[in-house]
């Protein structure tokens, strides 16, 4: 039984399943109504509009629906706006539950700012952003930023351990946390590595452990803003590699995953969708599904044709 | 110096050179010994020739006593006045930097009075001590009031300065990783701004620290009955120099000792810093 809340001032609409065509789907003004939902989560889910309120008592319960695919967040007519300059205005699209979108454009399109937004951190002027996955009660975002952002006086335990201190707030962290936390570790790679210190780690294990403190949360939903910008190209290749196993393991709720890029390889080596977008004010000026099974190998003649078009797409926006 | 550890996760040692490794470590603890042993050898050199020059041209006593008619002058009157001005400085130490401390949060909370308030501490900055002084002792009198006053005005600036900056000192994203995990303010403060700030306020309470000797014995200056800064008025008038080279060195070595204190204390609390420069 899934259900869903909307606390934009406009309903959801029912949106069909992902791939959405890019800014083709005008929103209706429809009141709050039934959105399909996989069966899987057993629980009410709400759907607060960024920013997020604290956790609805009042999750409206919706009929089931066996659409085998639904949103985990929504874009609805979205826009951000800094006094004259506007950042994004009307954008619209969906991220499936279970799906690994990249949003790919030139620096300083607004892509980050946009993800920020999904993340409630960052005010929308316009329109809203539903998130859909996670349980009442429950994280159902976690963030990695380009940046590691340890905690350099903290143990790598410790930092994995930083979203549990502050969900526990003043209470301390107990046994399961702790156990949970080393396998997160084990589960980066970074066994053996518990108790370093962050100045102890090269860049790739300082973004590994970024991506275990992210976990650590146990969001279905991953928000990444160039996770692995800042790495070296061998470290990029390995850590994309890991991201993919992680993402479809069993080993943690997540499932949907949004990250932000540059790189038009590491967007065509994990992503189900790109999705393309202009310079400022950003667009989405192309929508890319990508079909072909991992590990995608560049000289994949489907793989090809895909980093040709991106090529060209991001070229026509420069 | 990297902890052990440090050097092991970067660099394991190859196979067949493990052993090296005590070797190594052997090797690292003399140059350090050595290189500790470098100032005072030079130090040691320096009183040699200071003592031989006194003595080969006959120096007056009043214009350059040797060091070792310096070292027979300090006696327990010494011991005294080093003692008040000790605890002059780090009474007004202590007080300066927790008021700078408190202030510093103050003016985090509240850009209103940081605006309002931060010229007035730059203003109190640049007025030099020496002309606050006689004021103070005027309303404080001559005893140690008046002194601690002085010591927690000169120290007050630096630590205010430098918690202020240390406590926005952290990323920008570091709130933002904050703000999504639902943080509240005060695990804003304790797990990530106060930790933060920890290596900028010592800084500020090194620099303060040596400062605080100097206020208080610019405080003795104006008025007082006992401390460094009397005894320095009173031998100089004297022409007891040897006192006066004695009430000096004390004053450095109390600047030196209380300096110390709070490297040491730094060391243990701000540990990642350090490992971080070196």
């Amino acid at each position: 039984m899934s259900a869903v809340a909307s606390f934009a001032p406009r309903g959801a609409a029912p949106m069909p399943t992902p791939p959405v065509p890019t800014q083709a789907v005008p929103m209706p003004t429809v009141p709050t109504q039934a959105v399909p939902m996989p069966p899987v989560p057993a629980q009410a889910v709400p759907m607060p509009t960024v920013p997020m309120p604290p956790v609805p008592a009042h999750a409206v319960p919706m009929p089931h629906a066996t659409t085998p695919a639904a949103d985990s967040l929504r874009v609805r007519d979205a826009g951000i706006r800094f006094g004259e300059l506007t950042v994004f205005e009307h954008l619209d699209f969906a991220v499936g539950e279970g799906e690994f979108v990249s949003l790919l454009g030139p620096s300083g399109c607004g892509k980050s700012t946009l993800l920020k937004a999904m993340a409630g951190l960052a005010p929308l002027s316009s329109g809203a952003i539903d998130v859909c996955s996670g349980r009442p009660g429950e994280r159902r975002m976690a963030l990695v930023f380009q940046k590691p952002l340890l905690l350099p006086w903290r143990t790598l335990l410790e930092n994995v351990l930083l979203p549990a201190e502050i969900g526990l707030g003043g209470n301390a962290v107990g046994a399961a946390d702790r156990a949970r936390a080393r396998r997160l570790i084990e589960l980066v790679r970074l066994g053996g590595f518990a108790d370093a210190y962050p100045h102890q780690l090269s860049g790739g294990m300082q973004q590994r452990a970024a991506l275990a403190r992210a976990l650590m949360s146990d969001a279905e939903i991953l928000l990444m803003d160039e996770p692995f910008g800042a790495l070296d190209e061998l470290t990029r290749t390995t850590l994309n590699e890991e991201l993919l196993q992680i993402w479809r393991s069993s080993a943690t709720r997540l499932k949907t995953v949004v990250m932000v890029t540059h790189s038009i390889a590491e967007a065509v080596a994990l992503s189900d969708r790109v999705l393309v977008f202009s310079s400022r004010p950003a667009r989405i000026i192309d929508t890319v599904s990508i079909a072909p099974e991992q590990p995608r190998q560049p000289d994949d003649p489907e793989v090809a044709r895909i980093i040709k078009r991106l090529r060209a797409s991001i070229r026509a926006v420069l | 110096m990297k902890p052990a550890a440090a050097v092991n996760l970067h660099r394991p040692s190859p196979p067949g050179r493990a052993q090296s490794a005590a070797g190594a470590n052997v090797a690292v603890a003399r140059r350090t010994l050595t290189r500790s042993a470098v100032p005072w050898l030079f130090g040691a050199a320096a009183l040699l020739l200071w003592e031989a020059v006194v003595r080969g041209a006959d120096v007056p006593a009043y214009l350059l006593p040797a060091p070792s008619s310096i070292v027979a002058a300090m006696d327990s009157r010494l011991l005294v006045h080093l003692a008040a001005t000790f605890s002059e400085a780090l009474c007004g130490f202590a007080l300066a930097s927790t008021a700078a401390f408190a202030g510093a949060l103050l003016f985090v909370r509240s850009r209103t009075l940081e605006q309002g308030l931060f010229p007035v501490a730059i203003a109190l900055k640049t007025t030099p001590l020496v002309a606050i002084a006689p004021l103070l002792v005027l309303w404080l009198g001559t005893g140690w009031s008046s002194k601690i006053m002085a010591a927690a005005l000169i120290c007050f600036f630096p630590v205010l300065v430098n918690s202020v900056k240390g406590l926005k000192a952290a990323d920008s994203e570091h709130f933002e990783l904050f703000q999504s995990l639902h943080a509240t303010r005060a695990q804003e403060f304790r797990k990530l701004r106060l930790p933060y700030c920890l290596p900028y306020l010592f800084a500020a309470l090194k620099i303060s620290s040596s400062l605080a000797v100097v206020g208080a014995i610019v405080g003795e200056f104006v008025g007082a009955t006992q401390g460094l800064g009397y005894l320095i008025m009173v031998s100089s008038s004297h022409l007891e120099t040897d006192v006066l080279f004695s009430a000096i060195f004390a004053s450095a070595v109390s600047g030196i000792v209380l300096f110390q204190l709070i490297a040491w204390c730094e060391r243990r609390v701000v540990f990642w810093q350090r490992q971080d420069t070196e």
